[in-house]
């Protein structure tokens, strides 16, 4: 993606939303608005068309899941518009609900992440190009909650290190880094896993994360 | 001595208003819709008595000689449903013809099946006391017919005898005994008849206050066993609180974690990232804008502290730590913290339970909050008291007064929230708060909950 990203952000809780703005806007992001409510939040796209939208889930008035509607919603009206979905709970619910029918520029980050700014802004980065950002919480979520355990234990212990990585959405270079190896190692540890569960063999990163949900939610 | 006369002719004067209005009130009961409406009713149940009485006898009995059979069992059971179905139209017949409105029991709950049907029948209390009602309804249907119905009957007959070509009026009942027998000999159209024809006019002013009587002693009656069943009551007001408690400690949960939610760990997380943010900067050692970061640390130091009164504040809502030392130090924490001048005066011997402690210290906090955002008053005060098994806290205040206990504050925190957290123990709210004050609400709580 070239030039600065343009975020919308929806939060609730005050001194969230300012320190999110402070932080995108060192970071070098473009906040197009900052809002407290998913009303707003839609008005709000509609009239500025964001590059990405960081919403939380829990919002006024039902403090229930008024952010996710909303986000589904506007996916909906605004292809391309990533979504950031940000959360003090992990429902593992929500994240199926939005990656229902494409995982392409969806994020779903426990709030705590924001403390890490550097992967923050990055999995921000990666789901205003398009890309998946998962937390790890999810994927430990939905690994745990498979019932394909059986077919997983195939996999040797780096494999399903690598698979928890590609659920969240990294790249084959993110993963190299974080577990220290060679993007080639990385290569060949995703094409034995591939191999393995019999996945359908995919280039593009979020239909990997698609075709790796998929197979754990089966 | 003329001091001593008004009061004389005062008195005379009551005397005889009253005495008119004795006369009058007299004369005029014969001829009331409300005597007419209680003889009525008595016919009727006496009837519906004797029918009844005929109806659970029989099946009762019957029941009890077969009740080694399932067939003698099923007829007890058939006895109770018949009982059951008595006592409502007794209570139909009492509203709709003296007024009487005793609360209905709840409808029978029969379980499936016809074992669950018989258990559930020969459980029900409202039934066996509807049986009662029953047995003890035909002694006392014997004895208004002696005492009341008689007056009527011999009225009518004494009014009649003159004029009907018999020479001895067929007086029964309570008339025969007391009627000097003189009165009552044969005649023969001499002016003895004169006697009779007056006695009969006695009697017909006499007659409604003797039904009357016998309708008071039934009213007794149906009140005492034909209303709901003060164990299913007590049972049904306990379930009733119990889910007035369960759901208000879920509430309080919610709103715990809300407010964990929306204010300590949103202030956390905040405060997380702006460390974060901080850290990162410090690592580009070659360039760091020292400038940025104590503007970063600082916000960060700011949140932390924030939070840290946040999070007291929070614990205090659940738990009082003043109450560790007992009722009267927290209320005086509470007085002195009040924004408006509130004297506190404490009497107690022993120390109420855990449990009412907070009650008692919640409600007050509740109370002293009202009066601060609603009463404009000038000051308050609080009095705490034991009276030997109960506690009484009395808050008052002089401002405008008007408080209703369903308009101040929202159901779940407001005076309501109170009433419903009071009644739960068993305990009582009153508010007395007239226009333009002065407010007082009285709370009373057992002191061992």
């Amino acid at each position: 993606m070239t030039g600065t990203i343009r975020v919308a952000i929806a939060e609730d809780s005050a001194i969230l939303r300012d320190g999110l703005v402070q932080l995108l806007v060192d970071r070098g992001f473009v906040v197009t608005d900052a809002v407290s409510d998913a009303a707003a939040l839609r008005r709000s796209v509609e009239q500025d068309c964001p590059d990405v939208a960081v919403v939380d889930i829990r919002m006024p008035p039902t403090f229930t899941d008024e952010g996710l509607r909303a986000a589904i919603d506007l996916r909906r009206r605004h292809r391309g518009l990533g979504i950031l979905l940000f959360s003090q709970y992990v429902e593992t619910r929500y994240a199926a609900q939005l990656l229902a029918d494409d995982a392409a520029g969806i994020g779903y980050l426990l709030k705590d992440r924001v403390a890490d700014v550097s992967d923050f802004v990055e999995a921000l980065r990666r789901v205003a190009s398009g890309g998946t950002a998962l937390d790890p919480e999810v994927v430990t979520q939905l690994l745990g909650a498979s019932r394909r355990t059986d077919s997983m234990s195939v996999l040797s212990t780096r494999e399903k290190e690598v698979l928890s990585l590609m659920a969240e959405g990294r790249s084959n270079a993110a993963i190299a880094s974080a577990l220290v190896v060679s993007e080639g190692a990385v290569e060949k540890h995703v094409a034995n896993i591939f191999t393995k569960l019999a996945l359908p063999v995919s280039q593009s990163d979020h239909r990997r994360v698609l075709a790796v949900l998929r197979f754990l939610d089966s | 001595m003329s001091g001593s006369n008004p009061p004389a002719i005062v008195v005379s004067d009551d005397l005889k208003t009253w005495a008119r209005g004795i006369t009058r009130t007299v004369l005029r009961t014969p001829f009331t819709r409300r005597t007419w409406s209680e003889l009525w009713f008595f016919g009727v149940g006496a009837v519906v008595a004797a029918l009844g009485f005929a109806f659970v006898g029989l099946t009762m009995v019957a029941g009890v000689a077969l009740a080694v059979t399932f067939f003698g069992l099923a007829l007890i059971g058939l006895s109770l449903r018949g009982a059951r179905r008595i006592g409502r139209m007794q209570r139909w017949l009492a509203r709709r013809l003296i007024g009487e409105a005793i609360e209905e029991p709840d409808p029978f709950a029969g379980r499936a099946g016809f074992l669950g049907w018989l258990q559930s029948t020969l459980r029900d209390r409202t039934a066996w006391r509807a049986v009662a009602y029953v047995v003890v309804k035909v002694p006392l249907t014997l004895a208004g017919i002696l005492v009341a119905f008689s007056v009527w009957f011999d009225a009518f007959t004494c009014l009649l005898t003159p004029f009907s070509g018999s020479d001895q009026p067929a007086v029964f009942g309570l008339p025969r005994v007391f009627v000097p027998s003189g009165v009552l000999r044969p005649f023969r159209g001499g002016p003895h008849g004169l006697e009779i024809f007056l006695t009969g006019v006695v009697l017909f002013f006499i007659a409604p206050w003797a039904v009357r009587v016998v309708i008071s002693v039934d009213r007794l009656l149906m009140r005492a066993l034909l209303t709901p069943d003060p164990v299913t009551v007590r049972v049904r007001s306990l379930e009733h609180a119990r889910a007035q408690t369960v759901d208000a400690s879920a509430a309080t949960l919610r709103r715990i974690e809300r407010d964990l939610h929306d204010g300590t760990q949103a202030q956390l997380v905040a405060l997380a990232m702006r460390l974060g943010m901080a850290k990162e900067k410090l690592e580009d050692t070659d360039n760091v804008d020292l400038d940025q970061v104590r503007e970063l640390v600082n916000s960060a130091h700011r949140s932390a502290k924030e939070t840290i009164v946040e999070l007291r504040d929070l614990a205090r809502g659940i738990h009082p730590p003043a109450l560790d030392t007992g009722l009267e130090g927290a209320l005086a924490t509470l007085a002195a913290r009040n924004t408006i001048p509130t004297g506190l005066t404490v009497s107690l011997s022993d120390r109420p339970t855990p449990a009412i402690e907070a009650i008692a210290y919640f409600c007050v906090a509740e109370l002293l909050a009202n009066v601060a955002q609603h009463a404009n008053a000038s000051q308050a005060s609080i009095s705490c008291a034991q009276h030997g098994r109960w506690l009484r806290l009395v808050v008052r205040d002089d401002g405008v007064g008007g408080a209703q206990p369903s308009d101040v504050g929202s159901s779940s925190s407001g005076l309501s929230g109170l009433t419903d957290r009071v009644h739960a123990v068993d305990g009582r709210l009153d508010v007395v708060s007239p226009l333009r004050g002065p407010t007082v609400v009285t709370v009373d709580l057992p002191m061992h909950a």
